[in-house]
C-alpha cells in the first residue's frame, strides 16, 4: 500500500461505494436498461406472431358463401367490433357478378381497400392477400385439372428458398441494439463517480489540498481513474451477464431467434469491455476536470455521452462495412461483440489491436489530465 | 527552515509577488502579515510547488520545490486557505488518508492517526462521518491532516479564520507545542491580534513585497508606535484590508 496511487484508488473507491447515488447509477442503466429492451421485444414479438383472427370490413359477401368460408380458415373474418380511431378500416369487396364469372372462368374483380402506408396494419393487410391469392391459385388448379392439363405447367420457375440466415446472426439483427447498451453501460456506470473526483473534488475545495501532497500529479490520476474504472466495468459486467439472462425469459424462438451465450462468449465480451472502461473514464475525467463545479461537470458530460453513441448508433444504422472500425476504440469493440454474438468467426488481431489502441489513448488522455493538473490556469482557474 | 528569495510572480499585468524574500526558522513562529490581496496566500503556494515563480527562489530545507516538488512536499504539513473534507469518510479515514500519502503504513499509520486524534481532543468524533461536522471540528480535522505526519515544517493559510475561541486556543496551544519540539511554523493571516499573541518574527508583506520584519516589539520600535497595530499601519501606510 505503499504506492500514492494505490492509495489513492482504495480511498476514492471507498469514497464512491459509500455514495449511494452513485452505486445506484452504476446499477440502475445495466439493470434498467436490458430491462426496458426486453419489455419492448416482448410487444414486438407478441405482435409478429399474432395469430388471432383478422377483422375486416367485407362487402358482397352473399355472393361467394365459399370464399367467405375459405376466408374464414385462413383467420380473416367479418369485422364486428368498430375501428379503432385513426385506423382506416381494410374493406375487401366481391362484386356481384362472382357466381357469372366463376361460370365462364373469367377473372373476378375483388377490390381490397386500405391504408396500405399503415405500420401497424401491415401484417393484416398481407394476410388478407394471401388468403385471396391462396384461393385464386386453388381455382386456377381445379380449372386446368378439369381441362386435363397438369397444374404443374403453371410453375415455370420452381423458387426454392434456402434460408442461411443462423439463428445466430438473425439474432444479430435484433442483439445489434442490445449490444450497444452493453458498450454504453460502461460510460454511464462511472460517470458519477467520475465527476465526484474531478470536479467535484475542486468543488469541495479539496483538490488544492491534494495536489500539494507528495505525490505525482500523474499518480493522482490514474490512482482516480481506475477507481471510477471499477464502476464502469462493474456496470459493464452487470449488464453483459444480465442481458442473455433477462432475454432468456422472451419467447424469442417464436420468431426464429435464439440468444444463447457460452461462458466464454461472456467472458470475452466483459475482457473487451476492460480497456473500454478505461477509455470511458479518462474522457470523462477530462472533461470534468475542467469544470468548476458538479453541475457544470454533469452537462459537459452529457455532452460527451454522444460520442460513444453517436459512433455506435452511427454503424448500425448506416450498415458501414470498413476494415478501420475493427482497429479504433468503441467501434472496435462493437464490431467484435457483434461477431461474437452473430457466431462468427472472432478475428483475434484487430480485436486485441483496438483494446491496445483504446488502451493507449486512455493512457494519453490521463497524461494530458496530469499535466493539465500541473498548470497554475486550470488549477485555480487563473 | 523555510526560505523565501527573491520570488517574482506576475498573473497577466498583476504583480502578485515583487521581490519577496523572507526566512522561517527552525524552532520559531514566523508570521506573514499583510492586507487582503498583498500576496501571502500566492507566496505560500509557491512554496509548496503549485505555483511556479517568474524568478527567485523558495526553499525547505535547501530544497526548491519548483525542481523536487515531491522532496520538498515531504517535508511539510499545509493547513490550507480552503480547506475540502471528504464528507463520506469518518475523521480517522482522512487523516488516514493524508498519512499514506505522506508513506506512513500499517501500524506505525494507525498510532500516528490515534496520536494526533487524541492531540487535538477529536476522540468524540474520530469515527464519524464528516457530514454534520461544525466549523470547529472540521479546522481540526484539516489540522490534523497537516501535522499527521510530523513534519519539520508547518505552513498555515489563514488558520483561524471562522473559528470560535475554543478551537482558536487549541490552534495556538498545539503551535506553541510545535515551536517546542522544533519544528518551523509558518503562517500568514490578516489578524493583527492573533499575529501579535503568537508569532517571535513578523513579517509585513505589502503589494507583492515584504514592507518590514522583526519582532512585534521590534516593528513598534521602528515606528515609534507603542501598539502593533498603529505600526502596521504606519508600515504599509494605509488600515485596508486589516483586521484588528
Amino acid at each position: 500500500m505503499s504506492n500514492p496511487l494505490l492509495i489513492v484508488w482504495r480511498k476514492e473507491l471507498r469514497d464512491a461505494l459509500r455514495d449511494k447515488r452513485s452505486v445506484m447509477a452504476a446499477m440502475s442503466y445495466a439493470f434498467f436498461g436490458p430491462l426496458l429492451m426486453a419489455v419492448a421485444f416482448f410487444v414486438l414479438i407478441s405482435q409478429l406472431t399474432d395469430e388471432s383472427d383478422v377483422g375486416i370490413n367485407i362487402e358482397g359477401a352473399e355472393h361467394a358463401p365459399a370464399f367467405i368460408a375459405h376466408l374464414q380458415r385462413q383467420g380473416i373474418v367479418e369485422r364486428e367490433k368498430p375501428w379503432p380511431d385513426g385506423q382506416q378500416p381494410i374493406v375487401l369487396a366481391i362484386s356481384e357478378n362472382w357466381a357469372e364469372n366463376i361460370a365462364k372462368a373469367k377473372p373476378i374483380e375483388v377490390t381490397l381497400t386500405a391504408d396500405f402506408s399503415a405500420q401497424k396494419q401491415r401484417t393484416d393487410i398481407n394476410r388478407v392477400e394471401r388468403a385471396v391469392q391462396s384461393y385464386s391459385n386453388q381455382l386456377t388448379y381445379i380449372r386446368l385439372q378439369m381441362r386435363g392439363i397438369d397444374p404443374g405447367i403453371m410453375n415455370a420457375i420452381d423458387l426454392v428458398k434456402h434460408d442461411t440466415a443462423t439463428k445466430g446472426s438473425r439474432a444479430a439483427l435484433l442483439m445489434g441494439s442490445v449490444l450497444v447498451f452493453m458498450l454504453l453501460s460502461v460510460f454511464f456506470s462511472g460517470m458519477n463517480v467520475a465527476i465526484d473526483i474531478s470536479a467535484g473534488e475542486r468543488e469541495r475545495n479539496s483538490l488544492e489540498l491534494l495536489l500539494s501532497q507528495p505525490l505525482t500529479a500523474q499518480q493522482l490520476v490514474w490512482g482516480k481513474a481506475l477507481a471510477a474504472s471499477c464502476f464502469a466495468i462493474f456496470g459493464g459486467i452487470l449488464s453483459v451477464v444480465l442481458i442473455p439472462f433477462i432475454f432468456s425469459f422472451l419467447p424469442l424462438h417464436n420468431i426464429g431467434i435464439s440468444i444463447a451465450l457460452g461462458w466464454q462468449s461472456i467472458l470475452l465480451i466483459i475482457a473487451l469491455l476492460f480497456p473500454l472502461a478505461l477509455f470511458a473514464t479518462a474522457l470523462q475525467l477530462f472533461v470534468s476536470f475542467r469544470a468548476k463545479s458538479f453541475k457544470e461537470a454533469q452537462t459537459y458530460i452529457s455532452f460527451l455521452l454522444m460520442l460513444p453513441m453517436l459512433a455506435v448508433f452511427g454503424v448500425e444504422f448506416s450498415r458501414v462495412k470498413h476494415q478501420a472500425l475493427y482497429y479504433l476504440p468503441i467501434t472496435g469493440q462493437h464490431q467484435a461483440l457483434l461477431d461474437i454474438i452473430k457466431g462468427e468467426a472472432l478475428q483475434w488481431l484487430p480485436m486485441a489491436l483496438s483494446a491496445v489502441a483504446t488502451f493507449a489513448l486512455s493512457a494519453l488522455l490521463l497524461m494530458l489530465i496530469g499535466r493539465m493538473l500541473r498548470s497554475e490556469k486550470v488549477v485555480f482557474g487563473l | 527552515m523555510i526560505e523565501v528569495k527573491q520570488l517574482q510572480k506576475a498573473f497577466g499585468n498583476v504583480n502578485a509577488l515583487n521581490g519577496l524574500s523572507f526566512s522561517a526558522p527552525e524552532g520559531e513562529i514566523t508570521g506573514l502579515l499583510g492586507p487582503n490581496g498583498a500576496g501571502k496566500t500566492t507566496c505560500l503556494r509557491t512554496i509548496y510547488g503549485l505555483l511556479q515563480a517568474d524568478s527567485g527562489e523558495a526553499l525547505i530545507d535547501g530544497i526548491d520545490a519548483k525542481v523536487a516538488p515531491l522532496e520538498a512536499r515531504k517535508r511539510i504539513g499545509i493547513f490550507p486557505d480552503k480547506f475540502g473534507l471528504y464528507e463520506r469518510l469518518t475523521a480517522r479515514e482522512q487523516i488516514a488518508y493524508f498519512a499514506a500519502l505522506h508513506g506512513m503504513q500499517g501500524a506505525k499509520q494507525a498510532e500516528a492517526v490515534a496520536h494526533v486524534i487524541e492531540r487535538l481532543d477529536m476522540t468524540a468524533i474520530a469515527d464519524r462521518r464528516a457530514t454534520g461536522f461544525s466549523q470547529g471540528q472540521r479546522m481540526k480535522v484539516a489540522l490534523a491532516q497537516a501535522i499527521v505526519h510530523q513534519p519539520k515544517h508547518l505552513i498555515l493559510d489563514e488558520p483561524s479564520r471562522g473559528l470560535d475561541v475554543m478551537s482558536t486556543r487549541i490552534l495556538r496551544d498545539l503551535l506553541r507545542e510545535l515551536r517546542q519540539q522544533g519544528t518551523s511554523i509558518l503562517f500568514s493571516s490578516h489578524v493583527m491580534q492573533e499575529v501579535a499573541a503568537l508569532c517571535d518574527k513578523v513579517v509585513v508583506i505589502a503589494a507583492g513585497k515584504v514592507a518590514a520584519q522583526g519582532t512585534t516589539q521590534e516593528l513598534c520600535e521602528l515606528t515609534g508606535e507603542s501598539a502593533l497595530e498603529e505600526a502596521f499601519v504606519k508600515i504599509i501606510g494605509t488600515d485596508e484590508g486589516i483586521a484588528a
